[in-house]
C-alpha cells in the first residue's frame, strides 16, 4: 500500500538519516520533508521503529499514513507535481 | 523496474542503499528494492561499488551491443543448482527423450505462430483468405513434425528444416499485415535491412538475455542445447529454449506497428541497413517490458509472462533429474 511519511526534525545529522532510511525502503521524496511510495505493512513497521529510534520524541515528529489507491486517483497535485505512476510503482522501465 | 541506461556518458553508482544514475543534465536515485535488472544499451561508466550493490541484491546487470544482442552480463560467480542436472543435460542432449523434448519445444513454438496469424486474421476481414492460406501451410508443416521419431543426431536435420519453412510462411503471412511502407522480404540481421527486422532483433536479443538468465538460475548449463549444436562460445540451449518466447517479441514489433507507433525517427541508418537508434529502443523497450508484465494463465495459476521462463526452466531441469 501507498504509505506518505511526513517529517519534522530539528537535528540536521537526524533528519538525514531519517531521510536516507525512507529512500533506503524505496520511497520518493515528493518534497522536503515529504517521502512518498509503496510499503507493505512490515516495511512500514519497521521504518517506523528505524525512525524511532533516531528522532527525539520530546520534539521531532515522524507521521507515517497509508492510504489505498482508491484515495490516490483523487489526490490533487497543484504546481510543482511529483510523478504519480513512479511513486505507485507503475514505471516499469526508466530510461537514461 | 527495470533501469535502462542508453544516454551516453551516463554514469552509474552506489549511494546509500540505492544506485545513483546521472548524466549531465538528469539524476535519479532508486533503493536498490525497486530495481528489477539494470540495461546498459551504450557508453556509460559505472561504479565497482555498485557492480557488488547489484550482484549482492540479485540484479543483473546486462550488456547489449547495437543490434540487442546482450554480450555480457554481471552476475555471481556461483553456478545455480545441483551439477547433477548439468550431468543429466548432457545425457539427454544426445539420446531419445531428449529429441522429444527439442521437438515439444519446436512444436510449441509453431503452435505459437499459428495462434498468432489465427489472431490477426480476426480482425482483418480483407487477408482472412490469405492469411488461411499460410496458417494451413503451417498446420501442414505441424503435422510432418510429429511423424518425426529416432535419436537427435539423425532428427535435428528435419526438425530445424520444419522449423526453418514454418518460420518462412509465418513472416511472410506477417509481412501481408503491415503497412505498405513497412512490408519486408524476410529476416535480415546483422544488420537489419528495414525497420521491422531491426525492432525484432533488438526485442530478441533482450528476450536472449532473459531466457539465459532462466537458464543459469535453474541450474541448466545455456551452452549444452539439444536442437542446436555445440560450438565455441554458443549458447546452445538457449537458442533452443528461446523459441518457445519470441512470439512476446513478435506481438509486441507487431502491435507497435499496427498501432502505427513506428515512425522513420526511430532508426538510423548504417552500411547496408538500419539501426534502432536511442529513441527506437526506448519504444520498443517500453512496449515489451509492458508485454511481458501481462499475466497469464499458466498450470493453473495466474503469473507474470516473464516469470513463465523461470518455471519452465526450472520444470525442465527437474524433469532431467528425475
Amino acid at each position: 500500500m501507498l504509505a506518505w511519511v511526513v517529517y519534522d526534525i530539528s537535528d540536521n545529522t537526524c533528519r538525514k538519516h531519517v531521510s536516507d532510511a525512507c529512500k533506503n525502503y524505496g520511497l520518493y521524496r515528493v518534497q522536503k520533508s515529504v517521502f512518498l511510495g509503496e510499503l507493505n505493512s512490515n516495511e512500514r513497521d519497521s521504518l517506523a521503529i528505524e525512525c524511532e529510534e533516531e528522532i527525539d520524541e520530546d520534539v521531532d515528529s515522524v507521521y507515517i499514513f497509508p492510504m489505498d489507491d482508491q484515495s490516490f486517483k483523487k489526490v490533487k497535485l497543484l504546481g510543482q507535481a511529483f510523478d504519480k505512476d513512479l511513486v505507485s510503482d507503475e514505471v516499469l522501465t526508466t530510461f537514461f | 523496474m527495470q533501469i535502462v541506461i542508453n544516454s551516453y556518458g551516463s554514469y552509474l553508482k552506489k549511494s546509500k542503499n540505492c544506485f545513483l544514475v546521472k548524466n549531465d543534465d538528469k539524476k535519479f536515485e532508486v533503493a536498490a528494492g525497486k530495481v528489477e535488472s539494470i540495461m546498459i544499451t551504450t557508453a556509460a561508466t559505472i561504479s565497482t561499488d555498485a557492480i557488488k550493490f547489484a550482484v549482492e541484491n540479485n540484479i543483473d546487470i546486462i550488456f547489449l551491443d547495437h543490434f540487442g544482442d546482450p554480450y555480457g552480463r554481471v552476475w555471481h560467480s556461483k553456478l545455480g543448482s545441483t551439477v547433477l542436472i548439468r550431468r543429466r543435460q548432457l545425457e539427454y542432449s544426445d539420446n531419445a527423450k531428449g529429441a522429444r523434448m527439442a521437438k515439444g519445444w519446436v512444436n510449441e513454438k509453431i503452435n505459437n505462430q499459428v495462434d498468432f496469424l489465427k489472431d490477426l486474421k480476426k480482425n482483418r476481414p480483407e487477408l482472412k483468405e490469405d492469411l488461411q492460406e499460410y496458417v494451413d501451410d503451417i498446420e501442414n508443416l505441424k503435422s510432418q513434425l510429429q511423424e518425426v521419431k529416432g535419436d537427435l543426431e539423425e532428427v535435428r536435420g528435419t526438425i530445424m528444416g520444419i522449423e526453418g519453412m514454418a518460420s518462412r510462411n509465418y513472416f511472410e503471412a506477417i509481412s501481408l499485415i503491415m503497412p505498405d511502407k513497412w512490408q519486408f522480404s524476410g529476416r535480415s540481421r546483422n544488420p537489419a535491412v528495414d525497420g521491422f527486422n531491426c525492432l525484432l532483433n533488438y526485442g530478441y536479443g533482450v528476450l536472449y538475455s532473459m531466457v539465459e538468465k532462466a537458464c543459469i538460475i535453474s541450474g541448466l548449463d545455456p551452452y549444452v542445447g539439444f536442437l542446436h549444436t555445440d560450438n565455441y562460445n554458443k549458447k546452445s540451449l538457449v537458442f533452443d529454449l528461446i523459441e518457445l518466447y519470441r512470439i512476446h517479441a513478435d506481438r509486441t514489433v507487431v502491435n507497435l506497428f499496427s498501432k502505427r507507433k513506428v515512425n522513420d525517427e526511430m532508426f538510423d541508418s548504417i552500411p547496408n541497413g538500419l539501426t534502432l537508434n536511442e529513441e527506437g529502443k526506448a519504444v520498443l523497450l517500453q512496449v515489451f517490458n509492458e508485454t511481458m508484465e501481462k499475466k497469464i494463465s499458466y498450470n493453473g495459476r495466474n503469473i507474470k509472462l516473464k516469470n513463465t521462463m523461470q518455471y519452465d526452466c526450472h520444470k525442465i531441469a527437474n524433469s532431467l533429474i528425475k
